[in-house]
């Protein structure tokens, strides 16, 4: 999943299109971990939204709160579009899946990257496979890596 | 405007032919359908995820035939029913509370529960809250406790995946994994549930904000893990469960690997040693699809007997 990386947040205005949204990260415990350590929220729970560039898209991470639960409690992954362009709907979906397995690479333990696309293969939901998620990107996700 | 079964396709309008109803429960608009005569002896189907009332469209004929009167929601979040976006309305306690407020507002008394997947831990617990309403209970493919544990379940693939954060939502919700492809891995007939069955499931959660019970309702089935949040009330369950005196029927599916009959058809048994059955019938966890007529025929016969017992009582 080398293809996911964390990116700056680009300077120009970008709209945020709601792709994806968990309000229980904490159904299994590891998934929240993952997302503190990785993005150093226990020290900056509400620092600005961290990116990742996938494929050719930049997606953004909101995490959410709710009173009385470890924080984060969720998270929204949002499609960071420029201006009024309309979303690759393909594209995002793909980046999701890229996203995904990421995650489950990063967790490790009973998450694995195959594990997702095997159960992702019997419900015939697209997932990318490992070759075309490690695929090269371009784009303004590329542009921006390129100057990090 | 609500959708309603007249606004579906054709070829699952003549499959559910009945007409919708709606009323509030705890806020939200609950779809129903309420069909025979309003003085007979009711019959309440309950169903689970991620299906809805179009689940006992065969099941129904024989009941209604017989002349008893069947009541049919589909639960909140599920069918024609409001489909919050609010996660916490679809809790289980709400999905309960949710069956308690039909219970009253129908004003059904003497009611056979018949309880399928969710439908037996709502139903039961709507039956513990409101016992005065219950005259029968019928399960099939379902529990009421947290051990034994399904071991389809606890496998972490593929259903620990398919609920797990981030990725329920993409599999289930965005890609509506489960009325599709989850539902015809989970029948003895695929051919025919795909080519008759598998759009009046997927027509009602036809969008990725529609389907987030599918996600939800899942992570609400204890598998002993610290993850579970609804142990307190599965223990309740269980022991409400073990009290009730009332007639009871188990139905099962000879091929079900959700629930196998053992340990789960066996686990009703000893909760309840006066309970009939089990009675074995074609089906995998779908059982409705494979084997709805006869299940209808033996609803059937089990509500006409215990309601010779309620009138001679």
């Amino acid at each position: 999943m080398s293809s996911v990386r964390r990116v700056a947040r680009p300077e120009s205005p970008m709209r945020s299109v709601p792709l994806l949204s968990e309000h229980n990260l904490g159904h299994y415990p590891e998934f929240r971990q993952f997302f503190r350590d990785e993005f150093g929220l226990a020290s900056a729970p509400f620092a600005a939204p961290p990116v990742l560039a996938a494929g050719q898209g930049l997606y953004e991470l909101v995490f959410v709160g709710y009173s009385g639960q470890p924080f984060p409690a969720g998270v929204e992954i949002n499609a960071l579009v420029p201006g009024l362009e309309p979303l690759d709907e393909d594209a995002a979906d793909a980046a999701l899946g890229s996203i995904l397995l990421w995650l489950v690479d990063n967790l490790g333990g009973d998450w694995t990257a195959d594990g997702l696309q095997t159960v992702a293969k019997i419900y015939r939901v697209p997932v990318p496979a490992k070759a075309s998620a490690a695929a090269a990107p371009s784009g303004p996700a590329d542009r921006l890596s390129r100057l990090l | 405007m609500p959708q309603t079964i007249a606004s579906l396709p054709q070829e699952i309008r003549e499959r559910y032919p009945y007409t919708s109803r709606f009323l509030t429960v705890n806020g939200r608009r609950m779809h129903y359908i309420d069909e025979g005569d309003r003085d007979a002896p009711p019959v309440l189907l309950l169903h689970g995820n991620p299906t809805w009332g179009y689940l006992w469209r065969d099941v129904l004929p024989p009941i209604l035939s017989a002349g008893f009167r069947a009541v049919v929601p589909d639960m909140i979040g599920m069918g024609l029913s409001e489909k919050p976006h609010d996660h916490r309305a679809l809790t289980l306690d709400n999905h309960t509370a949710d069956v308690v407020a039909l219970l009253q507002r129908l004003d059904l008394r003497k009611v056979t529960v018949v309880c399928h997947d969710w439908g037996g831990p709502t139903g039961l617990g709507a039956i513990l809250t409101r016992p005065d309403r219950a005259a029968a209970v019928a399960v099939m493919s379902t529990w009421a406790w947290a051990s034994p544990a399904s071991e389809f379940h606890q496998r972490v693939m593929p259903w620990r995946y398919m609920h797990a954060p981030l990725i329920g939502g993409y599999l289930l919700g965005r890609h509506g994994a489960m009325p599709g492809r989850g539902m015809y891995l989970s029948v003895v007939d695929r051919d025919r549930f795909r080519a008759e069955a598998s759009a009046g499931f997927e027509a009602v959660l036809d969008e990725p904000d529609k389907r987030a019970a599918t996600w939800i309702w899942p992570r609400y089935i204890p598998i002993g893990r610290d993850s579970d949040v609804t142990l307190p009330r599965f223990d309740w369950l269980e022991a409400g469960v073990a009290r009730l005196e009332l007639p009871a029927s188990v139905i099962w599916g000879r091929e079900d690997d959700v629930f196998p009959a053992e340990p789960f058809a066996r686990r009703w048994h000893e909760l309840w040693p006066h309970a009939e059955g089990t009675h074995y019938v074609t089906g995998r966890h779908f059982l409705q699809e494979d084997s709805g007529a006869e299940i209808g025929e033996l609803v059937t016969d089990f509500v006409r007997r215990v309601s010779r017992i309620g009138k001679a009582g």
